[in-house]
């Protein structure tokens, strides 16, 4: 497994990502034991406590949860919350470059809230 | 979380003797080479008497493994200094030691060296009655030391290894000084000589003359064993004493 | 539990403090990496810990033991440095077996195995080896020992790029399958980075940051853009690398940006980018704030 190590994105939130893509594939089912922080260390040659790091963060989103003594879990419904988040990510990442570069075209924000507008219906209508 | 290892001052001073008898193999070959040395300085005898009367002359050559005991006491010495020298002593630390493991192990190996010298030694004077036999003539050999007197072979071996050993622990000591002081590779030789100066100078007996009355006189086997090894444990006791507070220079 | 610690060492060598005052608490099984130029005071440590030495003042304890002279220290504790000096009258695998009679925990069969990989030959002696094999061949005695702490002092000076892969994944995999106190000093942090759970960073002798690496890769950002903006910006900061060029400059700053000045930045068109580690300890370790720049600056 290559990672990423231009230094753009921390090497646990590649590690989060990745188990993430792992589970939309269809590789882990719900409630399947996922990796361990050394099984990813050891795919990925780093430190077993960064690994540990990316499982702790999709814990705390609780698309993974912790069974004391036997390890990290896929949550029931975590593809679905994978799913949603990503959206959520994408989605909201294209409003903030949306409104950046209305910003720096001098757009105010009742002409952008128009053109969103004019876009959606002018789609919906089709 | 690792459980630690815990450690037998004698097993590792086991482990390091082993390892030094294998990797300070060196000095064997030297000793080999300075006996054999000493072994043709000695073909010529020790001492010489003639007598003649009419048609008979008779040579009297005396031949002793002294030369050889004298060469291997030297060589015992040298060893020593060098076995406190950085190349040879930071070799432990590679491994697993402290100070006294360190010095338990080179006093074993010192000890293993000159039970050795000594042994080889007094066969040297077989071999040197042999050399002796097969390359002159019209010889005639009386010998005071023979294979069918055990005890005083063993004797002989015996104050031979002590003699060596006497001069290691001399020599370790020398050795540990001059790694505590650089001064002292200087100041040593400079008292020793200036000593030996002095008493020929002023004619009377200096301290030389009183050690090897000390040693070398002495005609008790048991007397003289217990004197060569208290002195030695004295002398490696100093030694050891001075190291314990030494670095481990690169 | 406690594998080292530093309270106030120093250390005096040749008139000049080595180390001073340093002070440093390692823990746990972690792969801690010693960071920091060359005379910062690295080997010194790592000789004070590993008993070579005496500290001078101040007190080091190396598991609740003071280290110098010390056999139990000695036998838990594998001490790898640039120059070994293994006995001349032994061939390597007669090294390898006395290592294997001192070391409890030694593993023949791994030092076995990685000494066929890499090819060396039994009756080979250390003297003869090249630089690059001299090194390989300290890595497999470091890590066959499986000392509960091991010290690897640049451990891969002379080996070349393919070699030092194999090092950082056979650690790494030693270290997964058999945990321990592990202390990396390497010149190389860009290519250990993501091995290393810790920074220790040291800087003439004193503790200059102990943080996990996590942290650390996080503890400054770059900030790029025109000269008017990032000079606003970077008032009142802890600057640790500045450089502009015309009506361009680029800043290397703490990160203690919150998420609204966040927000201005990239509304401003302010260029935000994460420090590296290496380039981090970099900043941090040198004296001036333009750098090397600033002599050809000058005049």
């Amino acid at each position: 497994m290559v990672l990423n190590l231009d230094g753009t994105k921390p090497i646990y939130i590649q590690i989060s990502e990745w188990l993430e893509n792992e589970i939309l594939n269809g590789n882990f089912e719900s409630e399947q034991k996922i990796y361990s922080q050394y099984q990813l260390a050891d795919i990925f040659t780093i430190n077993p406590a960064t690994a540990a790091k990316g499982l702790n963060l999709l814990a705390d989103e609780q698309i993974l949860y912790k069974r004391r003594g036997l390890g990290m879990f896929v949550a029931p419904d975590a593809k679905d919350m994978i799913l949603a988040k990503r959206k959520n990510q994408t989605l909201k990442r294209l409003v903030e470059e949306l409104v950046l570069e209305a910003w720096r075209l001098k757009v105010s924000k009742q002409e952008l809230i128009e053109m969103i507008h004019s876009i959606n219906t002018g789609e919906a209508g089709e | 979380m690792m459980s630690l290892t815990k450690v037998r001052l004698w097993d590792v001073v086991k482990q390091q003797y082993r390892y030094k008898l294998k990797g300070y193999i060196q000095v064997f070959m030297s000793m080999v080479v300075l006996q054999v040395l000493a072994l043709i300085f000695s073909l010529n005898g020790v001492g010489n008497a003639g007598a003649s009367g009419g048609l008979l002359n008779v040579n009297t050559s005396y031949f002793s493994a002294d030369f050889v005991l004298a060469f291997t006491m030297l060589w015992g010495f040298i060893t020593a200094i060098l076995i406190t020298t950085k190349a040879y002593s930071n070799d432990d630390f590679i491994f697993v030691t402290n100070r006294l493991s360190s010095h338990l192990s080179n006093v074993l190996f010192l000890v293993t060296a000159s039970i050795l010298g000594g042994l080889t030694t007094i066969l040297s004077t077989f071999l040197l009655k042999v050399i002796v036999f097969l390359f002159k003539s019209d010889v005639y050999l009386a010998s005071s030391a023979d294979l069918a007197a055990p005890m005083t072979l063993l004797v002989g071996v015996s104050s031979a290894s002590l003699y060596i050993l006497l001069l290691c622990s001399l020599g370790y000591l020398v050795g540990t000084l001059i790694q505590w002081s650089k001064l002292f590779a200087v100041l040593l030789p400079a008292v020793f000589v200036g000593g030996l100066l002095l008493n020929a100078l002023s004619g009377e007996a200096g301290i030389l003359a009183v050690l090897y009355a000390f040693f070398m006189t002495e005609s008790s086997f048991p007397l003289f064993f217990l004197k060569v090894v208290c002195t030695s444990v004295v002398l490696f006791w100093g030694a050891f004493g001075l190291s314990n507070r030494l670095e481990v220079r690169p | 539990m406690t594998v080292i610690e530093c309270k106030e060492v120093t250390k005096i060598l040749g008139g000049t403090k080595a180390l001073d005052h340093f002070s440093c608490r390692i823990e746990g099984d972690k792969i801690t990496g010693l960071i920091g130029r060359n005379g910062a005071g690295k080997t010194t440590l790592l000789k004070l810990i590993a008993g070579y030495w005496r500290e001078t003042a101040g007190s080091i304890e190396v598991f609740s033991e003071r280290p110098f002279n010390n056999l139990l220290v000695s036998a838990n504790v594998i001490f790898i440095q640039n120059e070994m000096d293994f006995p001349t009258a032994l061939n390597l695998k007669e090294l390898l077996e006395v290592m294997a009679g001192f070391y409890q925990n030694w593993d023949r069969a791994l030092a076995e195995r990685l000494f066929e990989y890499f090819s060396f030959s039994p009756l080979q002696h250390y003297k003869g080896l090249s630089k690059g094999m001299k090194s390989t061949f300290n890595m497999i005695v470091g890590l066959s020992a499986r000392a509960p702490l091991t010290i690897f002092d640049e451990p891969t000076t002379g080996m070349d790029a393919a070699v030092r892969e194999d090092f950082y994944r056979a650690l790494l995999k030693e270290y997964l399958a058999h945990p321990r106190s592990i202390i990396l000093s390497s010149h190389h942090l860009d290519e250990i980075e993501d091995l290393l759970e810790d920074i220790l960073l040291i800087k003439q002798g004193q503790e200059l940051l102990h943080l996990p690496m996590s942290d650390v890769k996080e503890w400054a950002v770059a900030l790029e853009g025109k000269v008017s903006l990032v000079h606003e910006w970077i008032q009142n900061r802890e600057v640790l690398y500045t450089k502009s060029t015309g009506f361009h400059q680029s800043a290397a700053v703490r990160n203690d940006f919150t998420e609204a000045e966040l927000q201005q930045l990239r509304l401003e068109g302010v260029r935000i980018s994460p420090v590296k580690a290496s380039d981090l300890c970099i900043y941090l370790t040198r004296d001036s704030e333009g750098g090397i720049d600033d002599v050809f600056n000058k005049g």
